[in-house]
């Protein structure tokens, strides 16, 4: 009984979902196209990289300009 | 490594100041002991020493568990340290004599004065300074710790 059932669910599974064709697929390669799409775009948080950058640069001359402050951030690190 | 991940978001927190505390003893050593500036070594250790590492422990733990209902970067919620920090900090600093109010400023460890008119920069270069280290440090072991950030 539950064997006629699962072949009826086979059955009728097979006739709604269409059969996948060996041969589809892109008709080219489409691999480069991705690699050049991927090379043109920038990096997603490059332009932190400058804002971190200059925090760093800020960080330094603040610490060149104010030396008694180093010892206090020593303090708190 | 999916085990104890609790216990590598606090080692990743205690990281850089575990790295920056000889430095520090290094620094107050030289100062005492070969210029002979009188530095209260002791005292000033106290913070640095117990309570620092802790925090940044227990701030990458918090991130952990937060992370994925805040979506707070790494850096940001770094930089959010200090605010607990600057605080706590300056009232054990105060209570153990390393920082002393004058009237034109703070002075720390009986040696460096620092004018009221610096404190708000100092504040600022500090915010600074804890998200570079929280984004390029800490999340940086996050992610060879495999916490998963």
């Amino acid at each position: 009984m539950k064997t006629n059932e699962d072949d009826r669910i086979q059955h009728l599974l097979k006739q709604a979902l269409p059969p996948v064709d060996a041969a589809t697929g892109p008709e080219r390669d489409l691999w480069p196209a991705l690699l050049r799409r991927l090379d043109s775009q920038p990096a997603p948080h490059a332009g932190w990289v400058w804002f971190d950058g200059a925090l760093l640069a800020g960080l330094v001359a603040f610490a060149a300009l104010f030396p008694a402050s180093i010892p206090v951030f020593l303090f708190y690190l | 490594m999916k085990t104890h991940v609790w216990l590598r978001a606090y080692l990743a927190g205690i990281f850089v100041p575990t790295l920056v505390l000889p430095l520090l003893l290094t620094l107050f050593i030289v100062v005492r002991l070969v210029l002979r500036v009188p530095v209260p070594i002791e005292q000033a250790l106290i913070f640095p020493m117990a309570v620092v590492p802790t925090l940044f422990g227990l701030w990458n733990m918090l991130y952990l568990g937060t992370h994925e209902r805040t979506h707070l970067p790494i850096g940001l919620h770094g930089a959010l340290l200090p605010l607990l920090l600057a605080p706590i900090g300056a009232t054990v600093a105060h209570c153990l004599g390393v920082l002393q109010f004058g009237s034109d400023g703070v002075t720390w460890f009986r040696a460096c004065d620092v004018p009221y008119v610096l404190i708000a920069p100092c504040f600022v270069a500090a915010l600074a300074a804890y998200y570079l280290v929280w984004k390029y440090v800490v999340g940086f072991l996050n992610k060879e710790l495999g916490i998963g950030l």
